[in-house]
């Protein structure tokens, strides 16, 4: 049929139609809008568990934002924030948001109707006609309707105080209001703030929210979920128990992303981790009948003066470097297609020439790589065959599919044949991202790499790249097989991971290493443990050896520190109660708690016990005489806390964590230290602090216009 | 699309469906473009376009528990967005636009098409009057340039009744074309 054909291709001459770009405003709109009806549409429990962590990372400091989009944001934010004030003081529910576009050329008016609160329609419906704003989306001009009357725009004063449902309300409140704020070139040369809207604005517009201005990280990482620790009351659980945990991943990661100017996800930032990265020059035991020593210090809270933290710094013990058994390394190396970048295989291969180098000549090194198959890329050869360990590295290719579990088992495999008596066995495991194929039960590989570290082969694993990680998985590859887990991002960070700490790092002095702190009622009212979230133990697991925990190696430090809250400073967070005896406390010492600590050694299956009394001589009562160690360890728990919106300790400005940090450097050899300090200044400038304050309006309803935070000074002395 | 961001999108799915915000966010800011230039050649406006695109990503918000993996990520997106178009082309105040609006092209766009472009805008004119099933089926099938089988999932019917549609409206469009 000639004439079908002919339509045929007519209409085939469709696929030359061309859709415009949309335009940037719209698309934020849209975004904006639907991030609120997700929220909405979310169970109001788990709205408010992640409240506090969001919240913070997406709230910028009007210093970023330019004039204009200043105002314009200001003015949206305003009848939308009469709107929900109203809503919320009459009704707890979330709001399920609803967009009334309106037809005309260039305009699009923005409103949100309580479809849920009939009774109330008609006031709202004419609030939302009295105060809605129009706003012109001209290209090249953009003009901000004259405020709203006085009258109309002021929040209607709730009844009652605003209470906790109020919240995310506000937080939607916030992400309503970017809409406009990504300013398209042409809008942000225009100069134009409309006056007289400062007054209007002061209110509630002083901490101007941007989702977007701060890229997020990017996704396809995936990270365990947790919730922040909580302060905990003495009197209802005296007992602290957790595992130590030397991994370091979650510093370089989050260091990657703040050095490519993203926020990270809360959930990528684990304190302990952070706090773990640095060195820290805690005396180390003298011989390895006691693998580890502990060295403790009371000092002031910098974000809050009327709490202490408790610092535990552990160090491991260092063997001579003669003393030393061989090696046998098994380098388990993803060469998936996706392996094919700079920042992963060349640079895995550059990492593990390091490592090679460090060697002694009776270490055997392995090599197999996983893809579309597992194979062995290098028989175990001795380390003093440095060459032919080296050109079979560089003969790998990035190719293929995952597949990591057939190339696990080789590995394994390949390195049980290099045993030999006495050795420190141990498969690394070096990665981009997860393991599609084999194995698909995480449990099942947990459970294999188990059995192998019980025959004496440990795992490592070192991930590699961004967008593809499986940081929960590497993290329980690394625990269930005694080994650590580590982000390699940079040249710099092999060196320090594989090298500086290549001991550390590979050879076990202690394993399954707990900690438990009783505190003392009659000292420390209440206690926090900072960071260690995915760490923590049941008070039982203490004393029980089948429970697995975190391995320390050669010379590693590692930090846990406590806010303690002491008893009678006024500090606490949760008030007496009125009904419950008010029991006297059992014994009458002045120490703040007692700290013990379980380790076996790395062949042991019976745990030792080390412990010792918290006394009142640790108290420094300056923060000035704290050691540098303790001071930036404090920092470094001040950072990690502000970027992943901790609950505790926000008010400290970006400002004063750096000074802080700064101050504490000492002689920072490496000079990682240094590079927090400017992990840091990155972090301000993706989240700026707010003018005048680091608090915000959700702290305080006024709108910011409250004093200076009560970061420093007049911290009460200790009896 | 490619595997890698069919891939991803799936993983957003997952976060998202379980509450994940962040994820959530990402997901809509990935697919907004698609959704946008679906809504755009489907209704040939671009204001109108962008409306849809928000009502879109509204409605992700809670359509997104409904999408159970069985179709890809972006088949599913379609059907979402071209069952909003259906519904903003049906309400009666958006019958009556006018046509001068028209906004599928801007030459900076794509000065080397602009010719092609035309030609197609008068075609994309002709089909816009068939009836919804039959212009659906064209614009998937010649504007999208699917299979009638993709075309088939896309608007949740037999395969067989999109050749029928496009039969249909083959015959309609012949003596006009």
């Amino acid at each position: 049929m000639d004439d079908d054909k002919m339509t045929d291709d007519t209409l085939s001459t469709l696929k030359m139609l061309r859709a415009s770009a949309p335009s940037a405003e719209a698309k934020k709109l849209a975004l904006n809008t639907a991030m609120l009806a997700f929220d909405a549409a979310q169970p109001k429990k788990a709205a408010a568990a992640t409240k506090a962590g969001w919240r913070n990372r997406w709230t910028l400091g009007a210093g970023l934002g330019v004039p204009l989009g200043t105002a314009v944001a200001a003015l949206v934010l305003l009848p939308l924030g009469t709107q929900l004030y109203t809503a919320t003081s009459n009704h707890t529910d979330a709001v399920p948001p609803k967009t009334v576009t309106t037809d005309g050329v260039l305009k699009k008016e923005i409103a949100i109707a309580a479809s849920d609160m009939p009774a109330k329609q008609d006031e709202v419906d004419s609030k939302i006609k009295s105060s809605t704003l129009s706003l012109q989306q001209q290209p090249k001009t953009a003009r901000p309707v004259a405020p709203p009357k006085d009258g109309e725009a002021q929040p209607p004063v709730p009844t009652g105080t605003v209470t906790e449902e109020a919240e995310p309300m506000m937080d939607q409140l916030a992400t309503v209001a970017l809409a406009p704020m990504e300013l398209d070139r042409d809008a942000a040369k225009m100069t134009a703030a409309p006056n007289g809207n400062s007054g209007l604005m002061g209110g509630i517009a002083q901490p101007l929210p941007s989702a977007n201005a701060v890229p997020q990280q990017p996704s396809g990482d995936t990270f365990q979920k947790f919730d922040e620790n909580r302060v905990k009351v003495t009197r209802d659980e005296p007992v602290s128990t957790f595992s130590i945990d030397v991994d370091t991943a979650s510093y370089s990661y989050v260091r990657g992303l703040l050095k490519d100017g993203y926020l990270p996800d809360p959930e990528a930032v684990r304190l302990e981790e952070m706090i773990n990265y640095f060195p820290y020059d805690y005396p180390a035991p003298a011989s390895i009948d006691t693998p580890f020593k502990a060295t403790m210090a009371v000092i002031p809270t910098p974000w809050n003066p009327k709490t202490e933290l408790l610092e535990i710094g552990i160090k491991g013990y260092v063997p001579p470097a003669t003393a030393r058994a061989p090696e046998n390394l098994t380098f388990l190396i993803d060469t998936s297609g996706s392996m094919d970048e700079p920042n992963k295989l060349p640079l895995l291969k550059r990492s593990f020439g390091l490592l090679v180098d460090t060697l002694q000549p009776n270490d055997t090194v392995s090599i197999v790589t996983y893809a579309g198959s597992a194979g062995v890329a290098l028989k175990p050869t001795k380390a003093s065959d440095r060459s032919t360990i080296l050109s079979a590295l560089d003969q790998m290719v990035a190719d293929g599919s995952t597949d990591g579990i057939d190339g696990i088992a080789l590995a394994y495999k390949v390195n049980a044949e290099a045993k030999g008596e006495g050795t420190i066995n141990r498969v690394i495991l070096a990665t981009d991202g997860d393991f599609n194929v084999g194995i698909s039960e995480p449990d099942e590989l947990k459970t294999y790499i188990k059995t192998q570290r019980g025959n004496g082969i440990f795992l490592s694993v070192l991930g590699f790249g961004r967008g593809n990680l499986d940081d929960e998985l590497m993290q329980s590859l690394a625990q269930n097989g005694n080994g650590n887990a580590s982000y390699i991002d940079t040249f710099q960070e092999a060196q320090k991971v594989l090298v500086e700490e290549g001991g550390a790092n590979l050879v076990t002095i202690a394993k399954d290493v707990k900690i438990q702190v009783e505190f003392n009622p009659a000292q420390v009212s209440e206690y926090r443990l900072i960071g260690y979230e995915t760490r923590v133990l049941n008070r039982e697991d203490f004393n029980n050896d089948a429970v697995d925990a975190g391995e320390i190696g050669a010379g590693h430090t590692v930090t846990a520190i406590y806010e303690i809250t002491p008893t009678g400073s006024g500090g606490d967070l949760n008030d007496p109660l009125r009904y419950q005896m008010s029991a006297a406390p059992v014994a009458t010492s002045d120490e703040f708690g007692f700290l013990k600590m379980r380790y076996k050694t790395p062949e042991g299956e019976v745990s030792k016990l080390i412990q010792t009394p918290i006394g009142k001589d640790l108290v420094v009562g300056d923060l000035a005489q704290a050691s540098t160690d303790q001071r930036f360890a404090a920092s470094v728990a001040a950072f990690g806390q502000k970027l992943k919106g901790s609950n505790y300790g926000e008010a400290l400005t970006w400002q004063r964590i750096s000074d802080l940090a700064n101050g504490a450097k000492g002689t920072d050899v490496n000079g990682y230290r240094a590079e927090f300090v400017q992990m840091v200044k990155l972090a301000a400038l993706l989240n700026p602090d707010h003018a005048g304050s680091g608090k915000s309006i959700y702290d305080d309803p006024k709108g910011g216009k409250s004093g200076p935070v009560r970061s420093t000074g007049g911290r009460p002395t200790l009896n | 699309m490619p595997a890698a961001a069919a891939v991803r999108n799936n993983a957003l799915v997952d976060r998202a469906k379980a509450g994940d915000r962040l994820a959530f966010g990402q997901l809509v800011e990935a697919n907004y473009d698609f959704i946008f230039r679906v809504a755009c050649k489907w209704t040939g406006k671009k204001s109108d376009a962008e409306d849809i695109a928000q009502e879109v990503c509204i409605k992700l918000a809670t359509a997104i528990q409904s999408f159970d993996g069985r179709s890809a990520f972006t088949s599913w997106l379609y059907r979402v967005t071209i069952n909003m178009v259906r519904d903003m082309q049906r309400s009666s105040s958006r019958r009556d636009r006018n046509v001068d609006a028209f906004s599928l092209v801007h030459p900076e766009d794509d000065p080397g098409g602009q010719e092609e472009a035309t030609t197609a805008k008068e075609i994309w004119n002709k089909v816009s009057e068939l009836p919804e099933k039959q212009r659906e089926a064209i614009m998937l099938v010649y504007a999208e340039d699917m299979n009638h089988a993709d075309a088939a999932e896309i608007m949740g019917c037999k395969e067989a009744t999109v050749s029928w549609h496009i039969h249909e409206a083959k015959k309609t469009l012949r003596g006009l074309l």
